[in-house]
């Protein structure tokens, strides 16, 4: 092996190694800020309660909004087969709508209700959030 | 009419495919067509598509909805400068102007007088065949100018949350930054064919890669700003795939930019020079296609599909897998080694592109990991914008460090000491400021307090060294783009950091004629109005603003019911105070009673964007100056 090969090894493997910790790192900080999303039929099934946020999506349900002043709202959102109750203080936003797809941010309760801290707006009235279809699908509940 | 439109439309497009084709001719070592010269063909090719361009936008404009694009995307009661945005507004449409900004930047370089025959004709070449590839994906998959045989009275209309101004010129402003590094992607591509990257090279593809990186610079502004004030969160930038995927091709162009600049002055890092620029077209590629094809979970997601998706991964696939094939065959025939101390400015630039491309990684893996765990695991989840903040602060102390400390030192060898001798004064003031900001303002956090402290420090140090102070005027250096854009970051970060300690938010369920409070603002709810307009409905807040019983204005949020397509919008009313701006969000009433109310303040939003404007501005004097030298140069 001639030095500069071996000197461009040495380097090369330098480098990897160098970039590999730092790789580690970001993904080991990573791992402690991932939101997780569930449909209601696997927050339940997974029994997530706790601290840990968490977010949920699917359909709100039909006449499940009520407001009870200062801001804040209850509803139900449902995959077709599981509901859950959300409750809600703030801003709902614009695109907001029963029957309409919804993801909302926050921690399922061991009551089984879910408080939410943010609910998620989307730029497309007809859009739907992947996740939402996805769970939706699975249900049998989504129609093209 | 229609007809005859989509004819001409079309044969203008073949036409640009037909002139492709004969510019890339030498690449293959055709040379035997001399009818024109590269630069008339070039026009050609520009004219082609600029009058197609044109024609798409006479349909908008005369709302004929024989044209699928118009159907979907227009309606006749629009304004006319959103019948204009829509032209852009949508993949296909988008897709035309992209080609128009390519093949107007192929037009541009081919009258360019900067580079030899040879050079020039093998850049286009290039060019053109990343036009050809283009057109045809557009006249294939993606023809604006499809044809329905419906008789359609009117549009579906535009997402009323994109009719706004602003929102009509980023996608062309940040195209043209996109566009800008295919480019010098050419360049690159030449300069590895002809294995000539060196001080040329470099001086040809300055003012071209910080024009480009100005634009892409200018488009990401003023996206974010579109998202401070129109998606009424309070926040300028949230860590969205979507703004991140136009963040990391700026990121490795900010390193690129740098890489040129060394090239030109010290005729090293060749091969480096290469990886970004490659790496930077390729981002922005993916940046501007995969945000459209639906790959990426987004809050600005837009209707999507996953077909023209593909063909974007196959085209990006055939570009880097060749281009690195080429790399690797080359790039031990472009350096040149050379050996430089350890302390000199080389190193300094070196460390702050590790750190540039750090930030990339830290952006990417943020952004890819979702989509990773979606397709092994099938777990759908997020990446908090925590994560970024807590990877990115000490990357960006590093920075900050090697940003005041790089252009201080000399190209050769520096020392140290001397440097820290030089900056004695700044240091000492600095240093004195940060200490008093601290005790005035209560701040104990030691990376917020040392933040302050180094972009305090490279503000000063930026702005004293593009600026030669004499006793009576004041004398404009000529790395003065340089300093402004390097204080402008300063400023930036300083408002960064001070923004996010100081915001403060409420929530109130108002009543009119209630007064609302928040720190030492009074909000006095005066009024609530109904009012019909063209082409929406609106309820509009009326709020007076006081602080220390001084009056400071009036708000007038405002909801909007579209009905074309249905939609609701919130308008944020902001009130822009030099240190502040406050912020009124109302939502749709729920109640009779009562209306709920989200107050923002934001401290140092103005200087933030004052010190974006400046990073823009610095790079065109950059770009501008430097062809001025050259100019000089090639006189004498």
């Amino acid at each position: 092996m001639t030095d500069t090969v071996k000197n461009r090894l040495i380097k090369f493997l330098v480098s990897l190694i160098i970039f590999g910790i730092a790789i580690l790192i970001i993904v080991y900080n990573l791992r402690d800020n991932i939101v997780y999303f569930y449909s209601p039929s696997e927050i339940i099934e997974n029994n997530q309660t706790g601290s840990q946020i968490v977010r949920l999506g699917g359909l709100v349900e039909s006449k499940s909004v009520v407001s009870d002043g200062d801001s804040i709202f209850h509803f139900k959102i449902t995959d077709g087969q599981e509901q859950i109750s959300v409750k809600y203080q703030g801003i709902l936003p614009n695109l907001f709508a029963e029957e309409k797809g919804v993801v909302v941010e926050g921690i399922y309760m061991n009551d089984g209700r879910f408080i939410a801290n943010k609910v998620l707006a989307k730029h497309d009235e007809n859009y739907m959030p992947p996740e939402v279809i996805k769970s939706l699908k699975e249900t049998g509940k989504w129609q093209e | 009419m229609s007809l005859v439109i989509n004819y001409i439309a079309n044969s203008l497009l073949i036409l640009c495919l037909v002139t492709s084709i004969i510019q890339s001719r030498f690449l293959f070592k055709i040379q035997n067509y001399n009818l024109l010269s590269i630069s008339q063909i070039s026009a050609i090719q520009f004219l082609s598509i600029l009058v197609s361009f044109f024609l798409l936008i006479f349909l908008f404009i005369t709302s004929d909805f024989n044209f699928d694009l118009v159907y979907f995307h227009s309606h006749s009661e629009k304004p006319l400068i959103y019948k204009l945005s829509g032209v852009w507004g949508n993949h296909e449409g988008s897709m035309l102007l992209w080609i128009l900004i390519l093949v107007l930047f192929n037009f541009l370089f081919s009258l360019s007088k900067s580079s030899s025959q040879k050079f020039k004709e093998i850049t286009v070449a290039v060019q053109s065949l990343m036009i050809f590839g283009f057109v045809l994906f557009l006249l294939l998959l993606s023809n604006p100018f499809n044809i329905n045989n419906e008789n359609f009275n009117d549009g579906l209309g535009l997402n009323p949350i994109l009719q706004d101004p602003l929102l009509a010129i980023h996608p062309p402003i940040l195209y043209i930054g996109y566009v800008g590094f295919s480019l010098i992607f050419s360049l690159s591509i030449t300069g590895l064919l002809t294995s000539e990257v060196d001080k040329k090279w470099a001086t040809v593809a300055k003012p071209w890669v910080f024009a480009a990186w100005s634009f892409l610079t200018a488009g990401i502004a003023l996206g974010s700003y579109w998202a401070y004030y129109e998606l009424g969160w309070g926040g300028y930038w949230f860590w969205d795939p979507v703004e991140n995927a136009s963040l990391m091709p700026w990121l490795s162009a900010t390193a690129l930019i740098h890489c040129v600049v060394v090239l030109q002055k010290r005729n090293t890092m060749q091969s480096w020079t290469m990886v970004l620029a490659i790496l930077t077209f390729s981002l922005s590629l993916a940046g501007a296609f995969l945000v459209r094809s639906g790959v990426l979970n987004s809050v600005h997601t837009f209707a999507s599909d996953p077909g023209r998706g593909l063909f974007i991964l196959i085209f990006l696939f055939i570009i880097l897998s060749s281009s690195f094939l080429l790399f690797a065959l080359k790039s031990d025939k472009i350096n040149r080694p050379t050996l430089h101390n350890i302390s000199s400015r080389n190193t300094g630039i070196m460390v702050n592109n590790w750190l540039l491309i750090s930030i990339l990684i830290v952006v990417f893996l943020g952004t890819m990991y979702p989509l990773a765990t979606d397709l092994l695991y099938n777990q759908s989840l997020t990446v908090g914008p925590q994560y970024y903040a807590i990877s990115i602060t000490p990357i960006i102390i590093l920075f900050l460090f090697f940003m005041i400390l790089s252009p201080k030192l000399s190209w050769e060898e520096s020392k140290l000491l001397k440097i820290i001798n030089e900056m004695r004064y700044i240091l000492i003031s600095c240093l004195t400021i940060t200490f008093l900001t601290t005790l005035y303002y209560d701040l104990f956090n030691i990376t917020e307090i040392l933040i302050i402290f180094l972009s305090l420090i490279l503000i000063i140090s930026s702005l004293s060294s593009g600026l030669n102070f004499k006793s009576t005027k004041v004398i404009v250096k000529s790395n003065f783009g340089q300093s402004m854009a390097h204080a402008g970051f300063g400023i930036f970060i300083l408002a960064v950091v001070s923004n996010a300690v100081y915001s403060q938010e409420k929530i109130y369920d108002a009543k009119v004629g209630s007064k609302l409070q928040l720190d030492e603002y009074i909000f006095d709810f005066k009024n609530i109005e109904q009012e019909e307009k063209v082409n929406f409905n609106s309820i509009k807040a009326f709020l007076s603003l006081s602080k220390n019983g001084k009056d400071l204005g009036d708000f007038t949020p405002e909801i909007r019911f579209y009905s074309d397509p249905p939609t609701i919008t919130s308008e944020t009313s902001i009130i822009h105070q030099f240190f502040s701006d406050v912020y009124v969000v109302m939502n749709v009433p729920q109640n009779q009673e009562s209306i709920s109310l989200r107050l923002h303040i934001k401290p140092f939003m103005n200087i933030l964007w004052l010190g974006v404007v400046m990073i823009i501005l610095g790079g065109i004097i950059t770009a501008i100056l430097n062809k001025k030298n050259y100019r000089e140069n090639e006189i004498n």
